[in-house]
């Protein structure tokens, strides 16, 4: 069998699933089952334990196959980020966390300085840390020199749909990386997340373009179909691809038979 | 008399929204709506952040002349005291409110900085999130209220038009246009970590206005690139004090403003608040708007003593109840979210050079 190893956890669907914007609660699990997801996303923020109808949480734990993986979204400094680390851990007795530190909450990018020092921090508490990073194969090696259980670049802006914009950068970093790298944010379709795990992604993250889709567990089952396409088509071997075509006078006829 | 802020009258930028704001423009409603819908979709999903504002106290020292809390009206002067305030939240919460927004009036001594704090420190401990709408203050004072858990806040400018805002703005510390202006840059300097600006439309000419605020929102995200900004569209409603207000806004053009905002500032928060009607409100969800206020009282002590019936600040137009509201989100596919903050991101924001205080951090962690 073909796992996703993080940290001492292993999993067969190789689809994450972010649980915010959806339209209700009912919906986002739907979507949850639909996709075959065993690791699903949640914000600390969204954790609402004085209003059962208001909390993301609760409702995700009730699910027996899926691992919970907190995310400090809303954390604009390492402080913060460790800070929430630390409740979410107690709340949800996951080892995992999603060190997202955006200090601009209109773009939302992530601040590498501050998303290291926190994710340096929480390693080495033990927590298994994922880090949502910029495309930036430096930081990736950095991250995971510090012991990260796996980096998640984004494949472009949160949100925006925009596909694997940044899959050059992408490209360097799973060829360096000795840590599953998964794309996190901005994919839109099915084929994207396709091409990702054809590209030698180990899991991707998806989140708007399910909760956005008109029919969210549809979108969900479209994406889990898609993941595994791709991760089977990565295991089988792409062809190679060629540029340009083999010339009938070969270039080096001159070098004779090769004996 | 000291001038005008350059980026106030910098106009680079603000074509695309002077074009849109124009009734006669090309671009219909109908068109602005569907943009403005997708764009809102995109960032913030199918949901609406909801929070609700809690009046700490009416004393004022300023002479707002379309205001029903001016210093020379007759109403009732009151503030809530600790136990009051804790009665209040308490009703709030049963409510399921946890985002709250504390008011006062302008600066005075009943009301005043350490009065303000405290009432912050006291719902910090309640409250998921808490923002202030009170009077200017100073740097240090803003940092201490961000240390004391007060995570935005709002001050609108009421009109960017000084000979307006100066006209009706008849006495008090309010009377200071430029200082108004300066303050919400005051507060992310401070470190507070969001702050939401707005027109008092109604006032003055609201296409200019809205050119304004707009160059406001645009000059303090370039100048403060933490900041969190969000954007009100308070549209003047019947008054306490009777004020009738000389350039009123229309629904059409109330809508046309806020599709427009959200097609030049696709991911800043834009807020509308119960001085809208139920229909409205409904409407407007999703197109546009990804905030709104529920069951306000704009009367000090209105959660908790729902006997007296006092005169708010204003009246509320779209009085539905939490669970009413809630149930015409849901008509919509729009998930109601009461929570969408939590308290260990409270703290003052880091400066724009934070990368000075590394060395410092481990203590801190």
């Amino acid at each position: 069998m073909d796992f996703l190893q993080l940290g001492s956890y292993t999993f067969s669907s190789r689809l994450i699933l972010g649980t915010g914007k959806f339209s209700n609660t009912t919906v986002m699990l739907e979507a949850v089952k639909a996709s075959g997801a065993q690791l699903v996303t949640v914000a600390l923020r969204r954790f609402n334990r004085e209003q059962l109808a208001d909390d993301l949480f609760s409702p995700l734990k009730a699910l027996p196959e899926v691992t919970l993986m907190p995310n400090t979204s809303g954390a604009s400094t390492a402080a913060e980020a460790v800070r929430a680390a630390h409740i979410a851990r107690e709340l949800s007795g996951s080892p995992f966390i999603k060190v997202e530190i955006h200090p601009n909450p209109q773009h939302l990018m992530p601040d590498p300085i501050e998303t290291y020092e926190a994710c340096r921090i929480l390693a080495k508490e033990g927590f298994f840390v994922m880090p949502y990073i910029a495309a930036d194969p430096v930081l990736a090696k950095r991250l995971e020199e510090i012991g990260c259980t796996s980096v998640m670049p984004l494949g472009s802006a949160i949100g925006s749909g925009q596909g694997l914009a940044t899959a050059e950068m992408i490209n360097i970093i799973i060829r360096e990386s000795n840590i599953p790298v998964i794309v996190d944010a901005g994919l839109r379709s099915p084929s994207e997340a396709t091409l990702a795990m054809e590209m030698g992604c180990g899991a991707v993250l998806v989140n708007s373009a399910v909760a956005v889709s008109e029919h969210p567990p549809e979108m969900a089952e479209a994406f889990a179909e898609a993941v595994a396409a791709g991760r089977k088509a990565f295991k089988a071997g792409l062809m190679p691809k060629s540029s340009s075509a083999i010339a009938t006078s070969p270039l080096t006829a001159f070098l004779g038979v090769n004996t | 008399m000291s001038s005008l802020p350059d980026w106030l009258t910098d106009d680079r930028d603000s074509a695309a929204l002077a074009a849109m704001l124009d009734p006669l423009s090309s671009s219909s409603l109908e068109a602005l709506a569907a943009e403005a819908k997708a764009l809102t979709l995109r960032r913030f999903g199918r949901t609406m952040t909801l929070y609700a504002p809690l009046y700490l106290s009416n004393y004022c020292s300023s002479g707002c002349a379309y205001c029903g809390f001016a210093s020379d009206r007759n109403t009732p002067r009151r503030r809530l005291e600790p136990d009051e305030i804790r009665r209040e939240l308490s009703a709030m919460k049963k409510l399921g409110i946890t985002d709250i927004l504390l008011l006062t009036g302008e600066r005075t001594n009943a009301a005043g900085f350490d009065y303000l704090q405290r009432s912050v420190e006291i719902a910090a401990q309640e409250m998921q999130r808490v923002s202030v709408e009170a009077f200017p203050m100073s740097i240090s004072e803003y940092r201490a209220l961000a240390d004391s858990g007060c995570t935005a806040i709002t001050i609108y400018q009421e009109t960017y038009n000084r000979e307006r805002y100066e006209a009706l703005h008849r006495w008090g510390p309010k009377k200071d246009f430029i200082d108004r202006l300066e303050t919400p840059a005051r507060a992310l300097e401070g470190g507070i970590k969001s702050v939401g600006l707005g027109v008092l439309l109604g006032l003055s000419d609201p296409g200019e206005d809205a050119l304004s605020l707009y160059r406001h929102v645009r000059h303090l995200g370039r100048t403060y690139w933490r900041a969190g900004i969000s954007v009100s569209f308070p549209r003047m409603r019947p008054q306490t004090g009777g004020y009738e207000p000389p350039f009123p806004v229309d629904d059409h053009a109330l809508a046309r403003m806020i599709f427009a905002f959200r097609i030049v500032l696709p991911d800043v928060e834009l807020v509308l608040s119960t001085r809208e009607s139920a229909a409205y409100r409904n409407g407007m969800a999703g197109l546009g708007i990804n905030r709104m206020s529920i069951e306000s009282r704009t009367t000090v002590g209105g959660y908790h003593d729902t006997e007296h019936n006092e005169k708010g600040q204003f009246e509320v137009f779209d009085d539905r109840s939490v669970d009413e509201f809630c149930s015409a989100m849901r008509a919509k596919n729009i998930e109601p979210v009461f929570k969408n903050w939590d308290p260990a991101y409270n703290g003052h924001a880091e400066g724009n050079s934070s990368i000075l205080h590394l060395e410092n951090r481990e203590q801190c962690l």
